[in-house]
């Protein structure tokens, strides 16, 4: 790529990126709206939020004890899943493996109202234990509840890192110990996880991280009780004071950002010290599998038990629940099984063009954004110069951004601009937020294919009379088209998921289905929602099998 | 007037210097080595000259024509300059067939369809792989890759080829062959090529010149047998061949002589030494080859006490003893335990 058309497309994803930050501190100094010429410059409602408001300290304080119990639950039993798939001859664990990253790909409002239906007061399984035992055991809607669940759904990101870190391991070090005299369960915990610690660290960073942008979660199983987190504070705000507050809202999200900014620059540290500490040792010749003995069945019991939990019981009871008529207590799921409510999903006119739009932004948006991410990894590629160390950093900017937010700074972003306007009910505006929102991860994703090509492949290119426009057209693109293809299926699954960033650019015409499930279950619809959220899994499961069926070729 | 001269290169990766200053010239149609060991620069050079690198200072010019010149601030682009380069892993695309490999330059430069078609097979046929065109790069052998990478650079008659190391990824005996044909090949063709090789024998074998490259800098340039058998450094002399280099006093100089004591005995051999004579000790350097067994003493011989032998098949190396140095000597006789004689031939015994 010549040097000009490089720079002028990191200069311009430099103004996708910036300009909707920026548009949103500019926001929290203005005293109103920025479309109001009355409003001035005033630091008052970042005093009102930082000092006034109880509920944001509230929300604040939330956000950080759920993040740091859920990092305390999913990191040690993310660990010791790793470990078992990995490192054992965990009967069945081949057949685990794939089903253990599931909880990634469902959107965390789907899971929520699975947990609902299922473990709720009046839950399927609630009811059911009651009708054995007399009573619920548990509680759903409680601050413990909320921790546990966002705990337990995490443990699949600390899962990827700590595998991928034990499969580099050399095994024989547990070898070692073993005929030293060392148990499984002493050399897990004396040598293997002490020697990924690295990755261990990267993923609990991470995992605390993203506690501190639930919004799924927390806005299902917290509302009842009104347990209120930042992003369900930030949601709750629009309409806490009977007029949108611009400024206030711009003030939190500032607030959000300065949290999340901070921990994605540390996880980027950590990331590359991981990556260092396992180069050192990449030492991963004919790995045997530990021998359990009698603890395999124990260790099979706890993982069969978490994919149950977290799972299997939300997902088979949200999906049986859109097949029921009614549901109470006392209803007999046998009489009341029905296809009535995806015949009412169909009736209603913004929920089908939902449908039709996610599977539109998913299929052809998701290539598009492909194609973009495509587009900025080859401005960057092999190109020793500072615009690379400075798009290095500005893309750490959106992932610091939850989509609740990047939705939000985007729909300001098309308020603000004249000449994006009329484009703001379109789908566009909804496409761009969701390419920015997952920017750095698709930007990854092409990335690591191209990382594959020797750059005396291009070179050879250029040498024979290219110009570096045809290396990319006749070399670097083809070499890298499964790889690209691959992206494409993994972002069609992302984007099918993704419920946050839509909130606040739903309109008409922008319907998607994750935004239509947060606004259906404002209005307590739980029929519609059960329906559409097994449309939603429906959809996923279709991405999913792609992703199998492609996985399987690249094999061949 | 020469095909390719470079001047005054300088290139540096961050505050590495790696190219100090290369100034040398290439003949049309001759065969030149760049030789030195890792590190020295030799294929920053030939990347360099392909437009792959970009030095700060110095000028390259192909036929008199600067494709770099810093002075004036040229500074071509690797598909502007018409070279061919022929990579160390070959670099065939593996998503194109062989022909497809090959044809890419003869389209890039816009030929007509039954024009490619016949060029690519001649270019083909040139390297004997005529009937392999429909094959994928993953299909063939690492010889017969390497000649496809071989047949891509020169399908479109550039007038320099660039080789990087291209036989270090064949085994010892296709290597042997490949050097034969590869020289055969270009010569046929009149065209010059600039061929970067670690492997001194290899540099012997197939060059017109060899370019002797250390720490960024040309030790020196000349025919083989110049650096062979006229090295101008010692550096040259022991990075040719297999050398004894002995520690030796300097007695006396006369007239592009040097006598000079080992052990107390004395031994005339050439003044090589460049700058101002540093009284004392200095270094010698002989080949294995050139010393010879002697039945008695005599000028320029010393004696030595027999340590021990190896047998290299067409040949003995034995290894004798003169006070506490070691010297090696190659001989198709056995040699029996006790005292020997060993001439070294004045003209033979480089003193730096």
């Amino acid at each position: 790529m010549p040097r000009a058309l490089r720079i002028a497309v990191v200069l311009a994803t430099a103004l996708l990126i910036l300009s909707p930050v920026g548009l949103v501190i500019y926001q929290s100094f203005l005293s109103g709206p920025f479309f109001q010429p009355a409003s001035t410059f005033t630091t008052q409602a970042y005093e009102f939020v930082l000092f006034e408001e109880d509920d944001f300290r509230e929300a604040f304080v939330n956000s950080a004890v759920i993040a740091a119990g859920m990092t305390a639950i999913a990191v040690p039993l993310g660990c010791i899943v790793a470990f078992l798939l990995v490192r054992t001859d965990l009967p069945g664990r081949r057949l685990i493996e794939p089903l253990v990253l599931v909880p990634m790909f469902v959107s965390s409002v789907v899971l929520a109202f699975g947990f609902v239906v299922a473990l709720g007061p009046v839950g399927i399984v609630s009811l059911w234990v009651k009708g054995l035992v007399g009573a619920i055991p548990w509680y759903l809607y409680s601050k413990t509840s909320l921790i546990l669940i966002a705990g337990l759904t995490h443990v699949p990101h600390v899962f990827l890192y700590a595998s991928s870190a034990l499969r580099s391991l050399g095994s024989d070090v547990e070898e070692a110990a073993r005929s030293a005299g060392a148990g499984p369960v002493r050399v897990a915990l004396t040598v293997s996880l002490p020697m990924i610690m690295p990755s261990i660290l990267y993923a609990s960073v991470l995992v605390f991280f993203l506690g501190f942008e639930l919004f799924g979660l927390p806005l299902v199983l917290g509302d009842p009780e009104r347990i209120i987190v930042l992003a369900t504070y930030l949601y709750k705000l629009t309409n806490k004071l009977g007029t949108p507050s611009y400024d206030l809202m711009a003030v939190v999200v500032v607030a959000i950002i300065l949290v999340t900014l901070p921990l994605v620059y540390t996880q980027r540290r950590l990331l590359a010290a991981a990556n260092r500490y396992v180069a050192v040792k990449g030492k991963a010749s004919a790995q045997r599998p530990l021998a359990l003995g009698a603890w395999r069945w124990p260790a099979t019991g706890l993982i069969v038990a978490w994919l149950c939990v977290t799972v299997v019981v939300p997902v088979a009871a949200l999906v049986l629940r859109s097949f029921l008529s009614t549901w109470g207590e006392g209803v007999s799921i046998w009489d009341n099984l029905t296809l009535s409510h995806f015949r009412d999903l169909m009736g209603y006119p913004n929920l089908v063009r939902g449908i039709l739009n996610t599977l539109l932004i998913a299929s052809v948006g998701g290539a598009l954004s492909v194609a973009f991410y495509t587009l900025i990894n080859l401005a960057l590629h092999r190109w020793r110069s500072r615009w690379t160390a400075l798009m290095d950093y500005l893309v750490l900017v959106p992932r610091a951004m939850p989509g609740l937010i990047a939705g939000l700074a985007m729909f300001w972003l098309f308020l603000f601009t004249p000449v994006l306007q009329p484009l703001r009910q379109t789908l566009f505006s909804l496409w761009l937020a969701y390419t920015l929102v997952w920017l750095a991860y698709g930007m990854r994703l092409v990335s690591a294919s191209l990382l594959q090509i020797g750059p005396e492949l291009e070179e050879a290119g250029r040498v024979v009379g290219a110009r570096p426009a045809q290396v990319s057209r006749d070399v670097t693109l083809p070499l890298i088209r499964a790889g690209l293809i691959g992206s494409w299926v993994l972002v069609f699954v992302t984007f099918v998921r993704e419920y946050s960033t839509g909130v606040y650019l739903l309109s008409p015409g922008t319907e998607v289905i994750g935004s239509l499930l947060v606004s259906l279950w404002g209005t307590g619809a739980v029929d519609l929602v059960t329906a559409l959220s097994t449309v939603n899994l429906a959809l996923i499961l279709v991405g999913l099998g792609l992703m199998f069926a492609l996985g399987n070729k690249r094999h061949a | 007037m020469p095909k390719l001269v470079i001047e005054d290169l300088h290139l540096r990766y961050g505050p590495v210097e790696v190219l100090k200053g290369i100034d040398a010239r290439f003949e049309e149609g001759s065969v030149v080595c760049l030789l030195g060991r890792s590190g020295s620069g030799k294929t920053t050079l030939l990347r360099s000259i392909a437009g792959l690198e970009e030095p700060y200072r110095g000028a390259i010019r192909i036929d008199g024509r600067p494709v770099y010149d810093a002075g004036a601030r040229v500074n071509l682009p690797p598909e502007k300059r018409d070279l061919g380069f022929v990579f160390q892993s070959y670099a065939l695309w593996p998503h194109r067939t062989v022909f497809e490999n090959v044809a890419y330059g003869l389209r890039l430069r816009r030929e007509g369809k039954a024009e490619i078609a016949a060029k690519v097979q001649t270019a083909l046929d040139g390297v004997g792989l005529g009937a392999l065109a429909a094959r994928y790069p993953s299909q063939l052998s690492g010889g017969q890759q390497q000649r496809v990478a071989i047949a891509r650079a020169l399908v479109y008659e550039p007038p320099v080829i660039l080789l990087d190391e291209p036989l270090s990824n064949l085994d010892a005996k296709l290597r042997e062959e490949a050097r034969i044909w590869i020289r055969a090949l270009i010569k046929r063709r009149g065209i010059t090529a600039v061929f970067v090789t670690h492997d001194q024998s290899e540099a012997l074998a197939i060059a017109d010149q060899i370019v002797l490259l250390d720490g960024g800098r040309l030790v020196q340039s000349g025919t083989p047998e110049d650096l062979y058998e006229r090295p101008e450094t010692a550096f040259a002399s022991e990075f040719m061949g297999s050398n004894n280099t002995l520690t030796v006093a300097v007695e006396e100089r006369r007239e592009g002589r040097v006598r000079v004591a080992l052990d107390g005995h004395s031994l005339w051999g050439l003044d090589r030494r460049q700058g101002p004579a540093a009284d004392g000790s200095a270094k010698a350097v002989i080949r294995l080859e050139a010393v010879r067994l002697a039945e008695g003493p005599g000028e320029n011989r010393l004696p030595a006490a027999y340590e021990t032998s190896i047998y290299l098949g067409s040949q003995f190396e034995h290894l004798f003893r003169c006070g506490d140095q070691t010297v090696r000597v190659l001989s198709d006789r056995r040699a029996t335990p006790g005292p020997h004689w060993l001439e070294c031939p004045p003209e033979r015994l480089w003193v730096f």
